[in-house]
Order: C-alpha cells, then structure tokens, then sequence
C-alpha cells in the first residue's frame, strides 16, 4: 500500500473556491473569540493596568457568550474548511529545491501548529463549557489563554502567505475550476454552492442551539445548551456549597463578616446587622466564562457602605475571601472602581427571597460588568488596605 | 511577497511566539507535555479518525445508496456531523454532578436521537422526491 496522494482525491468541492469562503467566516469567528478572550483574561486580571470598566453592566454578558457561541459555530466550519483542504496534507515537499523547500516546509510546519491549536482551543473550550475537565496536570486558563496566541499567530501567517490565493478565489465565480488542484475533476455529490449552504446552516444551527444559555428568548430553542437557565431564583448554580465545601460553615449561626483594615479587624457585620444597614436592590446579571449568564435582582448593602462603616476612606480596592477554603478563587481584589460603583452589592437577597446556599448564603459579592467567578459566593470577610 | 504580506506573516510569527513563551513559561514539564499531547492527539483525532470515517462513510455510501440520495446524504452528513461533533461534551454530560441540578438538565441524548431521526427522515424523503423527479444529479 503506499501513501495517499493529493490527485487520490478527485471531488471538485475540495477546492480553494471552497476553502476560502468558509476560511474567511472560520477565521471571523477565531477573531472573534480571540478578541473577547482577551476582555475575559482582562477582567480576570487582579491588579490591570488599565481599569476593567464597571460600565456597562451587560459588557461581560455580551462578551463571553459571544467567545463561546462564536466557538461552537466554528466547529462546523472548521471541519468543512479541513476537509476541502485535505488533499494537501499529502503533498510531497522536493527536497532537492533547496530554499524553496526550506520555505514549503516551513509553511507546512505553520499549518501543523494553527491546526493543533485550533483544534486545542475548540476542544478545551467546549469542554471547559460544559465542566468537563478531561486533563489532569495543565491549567484550563493558562494553556487556552497562550493557546490562543499561538493560534491565532499562526492564523494571521496563514493568512499572510495564502493572501494572492484567498484574493483569487474570492474574486472569481465559486464555480470557478482556474485554481483547482489538477486532479480535483469528479463532479460532488452537490455543488459547491449547496456545500456552501449547508456549511451555514451547520453553523447556524449549533449557534441556535447554544446561544440559549445567554440569550434568553433563544432558551426553548437551544437544546444542546449546557444549561435550561433554572435555578433557585431563576438563576442557575456553577458550584454548589457542597462541591465548596462550605455547608457548615455558611450556615453557621455564629458567621460574622470581617472588615479589615490595614490589617485589623474594625467591624463584625452579622446577618442582622448587614439588614440593619441602608438595603438597594439592583437588577444585574451572573456572566459566567462558561457562557451562559442570567438576569437576577439582588437585594442587599452596598460595599461601599460597608467599608464606610467599618470606617475606612473610599477609593481603595478591596480583597473579597470566600469562606471556601480552597480553589483559585477563593480571595479576589475588587478593584476600586466596582467598590465606590453603587450597584455594587454584598447581596442578601435574590428575586425577593434570603439567598440560595448554593448561591452564596449568607451573603455574596454582585457587581456589574464582572465575570461570575469573580462574584464571589459565601464572603467571610472583605480587607481594605488604605 | 510585498512587503505588507512579510510584515502580516512577521507579526502572525510574533503573535505565535508570544504564546509559546507564555505556555513555555507558566506551566511546568508535566503540564507542558500534557499540553504537547493533547495538541498532537487532536490532529491525529481529526486527520486521522474524523477524516477516515467521512472518507469510508462516502465510499459506503456512494456504494449503497442510489444516485438521487447523494446529495442529500452529503448536507446531512454536512449538518449532523458537525453539530455532534460540538455536542458531545453535553451528549456525554461528563460534567455532570449529583449536587448540582441546574447543570446539563437537559434531554440531550433524547434530542440528539430526534435530530438523527429527522435528518435521516429528511434525507429519506429529498432523495425520493429527487428519484420520483428523474433527476440524478
């Protein structure tokens, strides 16, 4: 038996005409999901150079559901776009061309590394989706954050050596047989123009049956969505207290938050006597990095207020623990300008009711424009270093 | 290549780099070979696995089914595939966990047998519309 060769595939649908069309979408949706990826790993940031904006509060819903339904649109599109250009992967580099082959091979190497990143990035994103983490040593946030780099560095090359091609399939007819490989002469199964529209339609089609976790009038069509949406509060739960492990101590009748400033402890708030303070409802949204997000109203004391009292001055940022005791998330800086924003609450309350314990009982940080894991559930005491 | 290709493809170098350095220096040799793994297992995944099974799905079907169901076969192979392909995190709920019911509460497996139902369905009733018609193309 001997190796494939790219004249083995004789379909006229494995065609640049193809490839490019369903690149330039595949490659808006990378773009896509690279752009948000970065107000994600920005907003994640403890201590930004630039300020994560407070404003404006759905920034962060639009953003992330956005970085995942682009992802799971291009899934489709990706596997149209490698199949078109199959063939090639089978092309023999002439070693006796010298710099020539050096280049041809240097090319093929780009290839190599942009679709084992892409592929990287859409499997650990739609896994991380759904929480399912299938590694067992490397960092979700690290590996996809460079990852994404690297794909998306090897996108833009790829982009830079195929432009003449790109500009020349684009620019003629689809039907067009000019830049077909010399053994691309059997007639599809369709025609190039009914791949085309069925390659859309896949990708609609996942983009509808996702989009529901973040759009809420999308909800009864998005069937594959990780989430209906439901939940205690109309708002759903990605760690309950039990995977905290904080049932105890969350229900502790004894639980007094701490204010501390400047290292001492200068109040002790308890559950009567945050109700005792000024209590603002706000209507705001849970905007997780999974993609999904919902609307809730919240009830509870603004930080700021809090920090007042214990009787610190405004103006600083403050580090919000978790009585989890453990995970990445369990302290968190509130930078400055989410403290002094009025919207900004130490919740009590959710659509009316005392707090979930699942969704941080007894009280939980609700901010605008923030990633969910940074609102964090089941607060044990705030620090202010002035 | 003018100049402004060189300057495209030296910046996507640099962008590429740029995250190579950032893996390279924040995960360690376990977890850096873990990440090798894993971008090595997804393209033999695909260009292996994936490839191989549309390939002989397209000679087993080319063989078996009559000309007029062709087409169809080819965009529901198109459609499904790829939107299965998106779906198995959730097909499997491998995420899954007791404690938490407002986490995969969703039919998908139930869904996921309809949708092949009905595009099976569909592919069933295009090819036979197409046969009745004469076309065979």
């Amino acid at each position: 038996m001997r190796a494939p060769h790219p004249d083995d595939f004789t379909s006229r649908l494995r065609s640049p005409a193809v490839a490019a069309r369903v690149g330039v979408w595949l490659g808006a949706c990378f773009l896509i999901c690279f752009a948000t990826g970065l107000v994600s790993h920005w907003a994640q940031l403890p201590a930004p150079a630039i300020p994560f904006p407070t404003r404006p509060a759905w920034g962060y819903r639009v953003t992330q559901g956005l970085h995942v339904v682009t992802g799971c649109a291009a899934v489709p599109l990706m596997l149209v776009k490698l199949w078109a250009v199959y063939p090639r992967l089978f092309e023999r580099v002439d070693l006796r061309a010298g710099r020539q082959a050096l280049l041809v091979g240097l090319e093929r190497a780009s290839i190599g590394v942009l679709v084992a990143a892409a592929i990287f990035q859409l499997a650990t994103g739609l896994a991380n989706a759904a929480q399912w983490y299938p590694w067992s040593s490397f960092s979700f946030r690290t590996a996809h954050y460079a990852l994404a780099w690297v794909a998306i560095g090897a996108l833009v090359l790829h982009v830079a050596v195929k432009l003449p091609m790109i500009r020349a399939a684009l620019g003629a007819d689809v039907d067009d047989e000019a830049l077909d490989r010399p053994g691309a002469l059997r007639a599809g199964a369709v025609s190039r123009r009914a791949l085309l529209r069925g390659t859309w339609a896949a990708a609609g089609i996942a983009v509808l049956a996702t989009a529901g976790g973040t759009v809420p009038w999308l909800r009864q069509v998005s069937v594959l969505a990780v989430r209906t949406g439901e939940g205690p509060g109309g708002v759903p739960i990605n760690k309950t207290a039990a995977a905290a492990g904080v049932l105890d101590t969350a229900t502790d009748r004894g639980w007094a938050l701490d204010v501390r400033v400047d290292g001492s402890v200068a109040a002790r708030l308890t559950l009567a006597d945050l109700r005792a303070l000024p209590q603002h409802t706000v209507d705001l949204p849970i905007a997780c990095v999974e993609g999904w997000s919902a609307q809730g109203r919240w009830s509870g004391v603004r930080v700021r207020d809090v920090v007042a009292a214990a009787g610190a001055a405004g103006g600083a940022d403050v580090v919000v623990t978790s009585l989890q005791e453990s995970g990445p998330f369990t302290r968190t800086v509130l930078p400055a300008a989410f403290v002094e924003d009025e919207r900004t609450l130490l919740a009590l309350d959710l659509a009316g009711e005392p707090l979930d314990l699942d969704h941080g009982f007894p009280v939980r940080v609700i901010a605008p424009n923030r990633p969910g894991v940074l609102q964090t559930k089941w607060v044990a005491s705030l620090e202010v270093t002035t | 290549m003018s100049a402004a290709r060189w300057l495209l493809g030296g910046l996507g170098v640099l962008l590429g780099a740029y995250g190579a350095w950032l893996a390279l220096t924040r995960q360690d040799t376990g977890q850096l070979l873990e990440i090798a793994v894993w971008l090595a297992a997804g393209v033999v995944l695909h260009d292996v696995v994936v490839a191989g099974v549309v390939l002989a799905g397209v000679v087993l079907g080319r063989r078996v089914l009559p000309r007029p169901w062709h087409a169809p076969a080819t965009l529901a192979l198109v459609v499904w595939g790829g939107v299965t392909l998106m779906a198995v995190p959730v097909l499997g709920r491998f995420g899954a966990r007791p404690d938490n019911p407002t986490l995969l509460d969703r039919p998908y497996l139930g869904t996921w047998i309809a949708l092949s139902v009905v595009t099976l369905a569909a592919v069933a009733t295009a090819g036979a519309v197409r046969a009745r018609r004469g076309r065979d193309t």
